[in-house]
């Protein structure tokens, strides 16, 4: 299928070395760009993380790195050759986009920041995706995803809503086992790429984006800053938005969450309840006496959801229109007739038949919609190719880059 | 001052509490004009803390000024015809439809996107849902908890052997709305170039789904479901967050080689570590982390976070202090690059406010102006834009239809 979308016939160079920057190429090819991934000889560092198909190594059949550079094309360069290093600036001279992912310092050192390579492309758009931005007095800092949960100040407001913990104080700020950061940078970095695109439309010049991604984490915390803005800061143990009950309870059989802040909600609640004598008491009168009193109310509650597992309490309260819902696993999320209806999951098949699914795209666009055009490149699988279609390079050219 | 990516542009904004508020306000930001249609029978996130100085009023509650700044507000009465009326008339003069209220509410109000498509065929109209507005869930509400526990994200968070945790910041609402901005761009840039609207679909169940790859992969291939593992990690080690000196001081560190955990030896004053037979390699440092980690603690929990964090960069050591919220406010580092903003309010004054994760040029891509206090623009949009005379507008203030 040939690869169409918003912005198809905007050409991608990505260099990256992170989940962000590699992402956030993705996200432009998914949206109809030719992205070209360039790699250094020993490959990306993904190619050596997994999961793979058989288990064992496979650097053509790393899941993270199938699931990051799907929809883009594949080059080998050693830029820290003299002969990679200029066939990569002709590359970016042929470009719209330069996507890096990389750590400033090394930013820097490599002279990748646009004033550097914009000699023959004024319009060349430098999306730079770093750990703590390019400028700043921690520009220089190094980290991956533990650091910019824990400096974008999500780890501290995790957990992120009323929880049976015993002492929040005691307990460590917590990350999520994800690259949550990475896919986030990611995103922002397409959103901030696609409004310079149209901001170039308008001035006719490209620029320089310095996107930090412990900026990104703290840039979705709007609630967790607006506490700290407007009256005091949160502590540890969480009261979000300071009505309750929204809170995370055990039940008879695991966990369930239940936001019954609004009055309507509350009464269903309680009406589900049956109505208990307590109900009617002052001190829960509003969601924001319910939070003052939450001490006294918390075990009222837990009477009930004790009783009850989260799949009973979960039908209940979602027929009368009460958000609420237990604790899936990764794989009854997978396998929920939900996400099967609405295709969510893309089917892979690896080396010797392997079957086994990756997340797809969770928009869905009526005139430019996403698909997977292409799996993930080979290491170098095209490089001849996208030399010989966006620079014309001839095969002396070709054999002179390749190291 | 050069012209911002979307000036020109109009945008409806249907939004109800965080994610496409969230939405709209980044186009806001970028030079949209945001008209967002609010009701003073149904208000939400205005009447919920934190408010400023901890006094209550529909001007005052951070929560709702955080993710509406930049926007105009005109309070509309949907349950009155004339309502509905006046609210087709804005749409009809806007180029984006944004809503996130329950599947089929814009339909009843004949605002739904065939109805809309009727007053402005080159409308771009996102719907956003919890669970999307298809499928046999579609119909569920869902905040940021219920979309947590339902992607499994929920699981792969929390300390080992404990229950799974519930991340900080709202983190579904930010990110199912980084996805929205991202495909309102791309339909903006789309139109730019064809004249084509389009609708557009976004889940926040599936925009959490895109986090974990590797987990549905492995679950996909034999069945197996990711082990809560705090902060740890399955390659890297130590990869954990630290106590340090003084109450509630953190930091993480995370080490990606062997150079770097020689250099983290050496800093902390332990030479010796990276000769021990148990620490010297990758492997070894996985399977005795339990050994590891108390030794690391010692060291950091005699110095202030920003002692260790300081150290360890200048060695080369990927490090980092564990913010709360009041300190991603009043970061220096944060503060100078202008992630940090500071909007007048006429209520509430001047507050800090998280706003861009990158710059341009070295310049915030945007403009960020205080949020609206209830009905400010009823008068601009009612008769500038829409250009009703005195008198009608003074019927529909007494009919109730502008509330």
């Amino acid at each position: 299928m040939l690869q169409q979308g918003a912005l198809s016939g905007i050409k991608v160079v990505e260099f990256s070395n992170q989940v962000a920057g590699s992402f956030c190429a993705r996200l432009l090819g998914d949206a109809g760009a030719d992205v070209v991934k360039v790699e250094p000889p020993k490959g990306d560092r993904y190619r050596q993380t997994g999961p793979y198909p058989e288990g064992s190594f496979d650097p053509d059949w790393s899941g993270l790195f199938l699931y990051l550079n799907s929809n883009k094309r594949g080059v080998v360069l050693d830029i820290d050759v003299s002969g990679g290093r200029s066939a990569f600036l002709d590359l970016v001279s042929a470009a719209d986009f330069l996507v890096v992912g990389e750590n400033s310092v090394k930013i820097e050192r490599l002279g990748l920041r646009r004033e550097k390579l914009v000699k023959t492309n004024q319009g060349l758009i430098v999306t730079s995706i770093t750990p703590f931005g390019l400028t700043g007095p921690d520009s220089s800092y190094i980290g991956d995803d533990l650091i910019a949960i824990g400096a974008g100040g999500m780890a501290y407001a995790t957990p992120g809503i009323p929880d049976m913990v015993e002492d929040a104080d005691l307990e460590p700020p917590l990350r999520s086992n994800t690259y949550m950061s990475g896919y986030l940078a990611g995103v922002q970095g397409a959103v901030a790429s696609v409004a310079a695109l149209l901001s170039r439309k308008i001035q006719g010049v490209g620029c320089e984006i310095d996107l930090s991604i412990q900026e990104a984490v703290a840039s979705v915390m709007p609630f967790e800053l607006a506490h700290a803005s407007y009256y005091e800061p949160k502590t540890r143990r969480p009261e979000i938005f300071g009505v309750m009950p929204n809170a995370y309870l055990p039940c008879k059989d695991g966990y369930v969450v239940i936001m019954a802040v609004m009055e309507g909600h509350w009464r269903n609640l309680m009406d589900l309840a049956d109505n208990p004598d307590w109900a009617e008491l002052e001190v829960f009168a509003s969601g924001v006496e319910r939070a003052r009193n939450w001490d006294a109310l918390e075990p009222l509650l837990l009477e009930w959801t004790m009783a009850h597992t989260g799949a009973e309490i979960a039908q209940l309260a979602q027929n009368r229109g009460i958000p609420c819902f237990p604790a899936y696993t990764v794989g009854q999320m997978v396998d929920s007739p939900h996400v099967n209806e609405r295709k969510f999951m893309r089917d892979i098949e690896g080396p010797n038949g392997k079957k086994f699914k990756l997340p797809g795209y969770p928009v869905r666009m009526e005139k430019t919609p996403w698909h997977l055009f292409r799996s993930a490149p080979k290491l170098g699988e095209h490089t001849s190719i996208v030399f010989e279609e966006w620079l014309e390079y001839s095969e002396q050219q070709l054999k002179r880059m390749i190291v | 001052m050069t012209m911002l990516p979307l000036e020109g542009i109009r945008i409806a904004d249907f939004g109800q509490i965080i994610a496409v508020p969230y939405t709209a306000q980044m186009l806001a930001w970028l030079g949209a004009e945001v008209i967002l249609i609010e009701s003073r029978e149904r208000l939400t996130t205005r009447i919920w803390p934190p408010f400023a100085d901890n006094e209550p009023g529909v001007n005052r509650s951070g929560g709702f000024n955080m993710v509406n700044s930049s926007k105009m507000s005109c309070t509309i009465n949907l349950r009155d015809p004339e309502g509905i009326a006046l609210a087709k008339q804005i749409i009809s003069l806007s180029d984006v439809v944004v809503e996130n209220y329950s599947s089929g509410t814009m339909q009843r109000m004949g605002l739904g996107y065939e109805s809309v498509k009727l007053l402005r065929p080159d409308v771009i109209y996102l719907s956003l849902g919890a669970f999307g507005r298809t499928g046999p869930m579609k119909d569920l509400v869902g905040f940021h908890s219920v979309i947590n526990l339902f992607s499994g994200l929920a699981s792969l968070t929390g300390h080992k052997g404990s229950h799974p945790r519930i991340m900080g910041g709202l983190f579904p609402d930010a990110f199912s709305g980084s996805y929205c901005i991202l495909s309102l761009l791309e339909a903006i840039y789309h139109r730019v170039n064809t004249g084509e609207g389009q609708h557009i679909e976004v889940a926040m169940t599936e925009a959490l789904g895109t986090l974990m790859p590797e987990a549905v992969m492995e679950y996909t291939l034999d069945g197996t479901e990711p082990e809560r593992v705090g902060n740890r990690h399955k390659d890297k080690a130590p990869h954990n967050v630290f106590r340090c000196k003084g109450e509630e001081s953190w930091v993480a560190i995370s080490v990606d080689d062997e150079t770097q955990f020689q250099a983290l030896a050496k800093t902390a004053g332990s030479p010796e570590w990276a000769s021990d037979e148990r620490f010297a390699t990758s492997e070894a440092r996985l399977k005795y982390q339990d050994d590891l980690e108390p030794l690391i603690q010692e060291w950091t929990v005699g110095l202030r976070a920003e002692e260790v964090v300081d150290r360890l960069q200048k060695a080369g050591v990927s490090a980092g202090r564990v913010l709360d919220s009041a300190q991603v406010l009043s970061d220096p580092h944060m503060v100078q690059r202008g992630f940090v903003q500071f909007p007048c309010h006429p209520e509430v004054g001047s507050r800090p406010l998280g706003a861009f994760s990158w710059s341009v040029d070295g310049e915030p891509p945007g403009v960020v102006r205080s949020a609206p206090v209830l009905g400010e623009h009823n008068r601009k949009v009612v008769q500038e834009l829409l250009q009703l005379p005195d008198d009608e507008y003074a019927r529909l203030v007494d009919s109730g239809a502008i509330s």
